[in-house]
């Protein structure tokens, strides 16, 4: 007995000695070693980013699977058998793909980075069956469904989330999760089961957003402006669409526009043709901005419904002379005549005569010129507006203002303000995205938010029953049988060094409808319309426009006629 | 006489057998007990590995199946976009409506 228990603590001792050793004393050492080894990140294929879709739920950009591909170059036998067969399926040259598969100087090299799903089988096959040096990982591309259908409103974003619309602006939100995690793993680099059994792996694909845009709407004022661009032969455009009682942006084109499943290949010199018109490119809205100064005039009650003034053509003050734009003298005119005349002289007489500067730029201020909308998109801007505590504002600036000279708005901003006449003197924050869809099935909507009341139901109420005269009593161009229509036209001189352009103009009309209870906004602005000279008019180019596409709203909305035709 | 020989041949010798075969039946059983200890981890970490790889196996099914999902969202969305449509409707023999009217029935 005693013999075997020495024979057992001969040998258990060396044992317990060598554990003691290598769990105790040496343990940083080998766990160092095993870390080497064996510790490696690991991780489940990249869920998908989130998709983006149209007010209706129709897919607008999807995800299509696609793997890159790369070699184990140590381990490739013959290069340029490999590269005969490999060249068509990875799109490349058998020369430069041979080339890449002959490196030395590297274990692995790419050999192709967005190879299609189909493509990716055959070659998971070819892996399988005789090259196990491919190597696949898989991956995502963005899929446009719609092709550049409201291109500058989804954008796109590289990885740092730097980039345009919707895509760049909800980066983190639509970027997916990847199940990443570091620790034990075999030879295949799959994880060990004691790894897996602590739960690190969790991958969330990216939240899905549901946009305000309607895809119908969008494609036709897209063809619309596209239309209309070849007509008038301007160099761009914008046609803006919007819900003033919520803020819902239903449509937005914009010209120059790109694709954005090739922004990637367009050159540096292209590379402007990103930002987006409607939220980041300002301009002189010209004679449409006359009925905010109408509006803020009224809503002061510095004036009546009785109001008026006399028009003698020329207005001189702050050390310039204001014209009306077809040079002649109007005589007495109430606000009505003002607007339907669109007469620089009695908006100019409105500021300077009647509501002096202090009044008439909180009002600019109240709505919201010269400050970001807040619209969920990257790379808004501010607009110019020139404040009489700025270094550079003169009395003359007070009256060129009133009719939307020397104040620059972007297109979202002159929708937005208008809206608020629409909208019996609420102005709405205008959004795009409509709905939030998380990955764990959870559904946030967005709430509609005013910015504010910048004037009272009864200014606004006033003004749009102005504008729908306008349209019914003078813009024949921008009428729709059956409906009541409100608008303004605007044709405003381009500054250019030292002064105004005198042949360029941009042309626009902004106007809602169906009064009484407006459903949209519309803005339509064309920049530099290359016509005959005595048409370059708002009322010529741009009233059209909004007629047609206002007439293909109602039938789109399913807005029943609001007034019998030929009532007008 | 060794403490042995008399160990074998005396009434000592048999008391400290009895003691021996406690001690023996004590190690037998606690050998036993060990082994159905480790008989018992052995199968919990092999049920472990079994499952786990089970996860593992349903992690990748589960990635590929939403490879497929995506792959197929976005051919149903090439199907259904407003080129492929319009395409489809005027090989339909549709064509776009010009001329909208809306029929006003009076009230009854």
């Amino acid at each position: 007995m005693r013999l075997i228990t020495v024979i057992l603590v001969i040998f258990l001792v060396p044992i317990l000695g060598r554990l003691v050793w290598l769990q105790v004393i040496a343990r940083a050492e080998w766990k160092e070693e095993n870390d080497l080894l064996l510790d490696r990140p690991y991780g489940l294929p990249a869920p998908p980013p989130g998709v983006i879709m149209d007010r209706n739920g129709d897919l607008l950009v999807g995800n299509s699977p696609t793997y890159v591909v790369g070699a184990e170059v140590a381990l490739v036998g013959d290069a340029l058998a490999a590269a005969q067969e490999l060249a068509p399926l990875l799109g490349r040259d058998v020369a430069g793909l041979q080339a890449d598969l002959s490196v030395t100087d590297r274990r692995w090299v790419r050999l192709a980075w967005a190879v299609s799903g189909e493509a990716g089988k055959r070659l998971e096959d070819i892996k399988a069956d005789k090259w196990y040096w491919l190597t696949l990982e898989p991956t995502w591309e963005r899929y446009y469904a719609e092709g550049d259908l409201a291109s500058h409103t989804i954008g796109f974003s590289n990885d740092a989330g730097y980039g345009y619309g919707v895509e760049a602006f909800h980066h983190r939100l639509i970027k997916p999760q990847p199940a990443m995690a570091q620790g034990s793993v075999d030879a295949a680099s799959e994880p060990f089961p004691d790894e897996l059994a602590q739960g690190k792996l969790r991958a969330f694909a990216g939240t899905d957003l549901r946009l305000t845009i309607d895809r119908t709407i969008q494609a036709f004022v897209q063809g619309e402006l596209s239309r209309a661009l070849a007509e008038y032969g301007a160099y761009g455009g914008t046609i803006l669409v919007m819900n003033p009682r919520t803020g819902e942006i239903l449509a937005v084109a914009s010209s120059p526009a790109y694709d954005p499943a090739r922004q990637s290949q367009y050159p540096e010199s292209q590379r402007n043709l990103f930002v987006d018109p409607s939220i980041s490119v300002p301009y002189e809205p010209g004679s449409v901005f006359k009925v905010i100064t109408a509006a803020a005039a009224v809503d002061s009650g510095r004036i009546g419904r009785d109001w008026s003034y006399f028009d003698s053509g020329v207005l001189e003050y702050g050390g310039v002379v204001i014209r009306n734009s077809d040079r002649q003298a109007h005589g007495t005119q109430d606000l009505q005549g003002l607007l339907s005349s669109s007469l620089n002289v009695g908006a100019a007489t409105l500021t300077t005569q009647v509501l002096g500067a202090d009044l008439f730029y909180r009002y600019v201020r109240a709505f919201g010129f010269g400050q970001l909308t807040g619209v969920d998109l990257t790379a808004e801007v501010a607009g110019f507006v020139h404040l009489p505590t700025d270094w550079d504002w003169t009395d003359s600036t007070l009256a060129t203002n009133s009719f939307g000279q020397g104040i620059a708005v972007t297109p979202l901003q002159m929708v937005t303000a208008v809206s608020a006449l629409a909208n019996h003197g609420t102005m709405m924050a205008p959004y795009v995205v409509a709905e939030r869809r998380y990955p764990d099935g959870s559904v946030v909507p967005t709430t509609p938010r005013a910015l504010g009341q910048p004037i009272s139901r009864e200014t606004a109420d006033y003004i749009a029953e102005l504008m729908g005269h306008n349209v019914a009593d003078r813009y024949d161009k921008a009428r729709v049988p059956g409906y009541g229509m409100a608008g303004k036209s605007g044709t405003a001189q381009i500054p250019v060094s030292g002064g105004y352009d005198p042949v360029e103009v941009v042309t626009s009309f902004i106007g809602f409808g169906p009064l009484p209870e407006p459903e949209f906004v519309i803005l339509v602005k064309l920049d530099r319309p290359q016509i005959e000279p005595y048409l370059r008019w708002g009322t010529q180019t741009a009233a059209p426009v909004f007629q047609s596409v206002a007439a293909r709203l109602f039938v789109l909305l399913g807005i029943a006629p609001t007034e019998a035709v030929g009532e007008q | 006489m060794s403490v042995a020989w008399q160990q074998s041949t005396h009434g000592v010798q048999r008391r400290k057998e009895q003691i021996n075969q406690v001690t023996a039946r004590a190690f037998v059983v606690s050998i036993v007990l060990a082994t159905l200890l480790m008989g018992g981890y052995l199968a919990l970490g092999a049920a472990n590995v079994r499952l786990s790889n089970e996860v593992w196996s349903l992690h990748n099914a589960m990635a590929q199946i939403q490879r497929d999902n995506s792959r197929l969202e976005t051919e149903i969305a090439r199907l259904s976009s407003i080129p492929v449509l319009q395409v489809r409707s005027v090989a339909l023999g549709f064509a776009p409506a010009e001329s909208i009217d809306y029929l006003r029935l009076g009230t009854p």
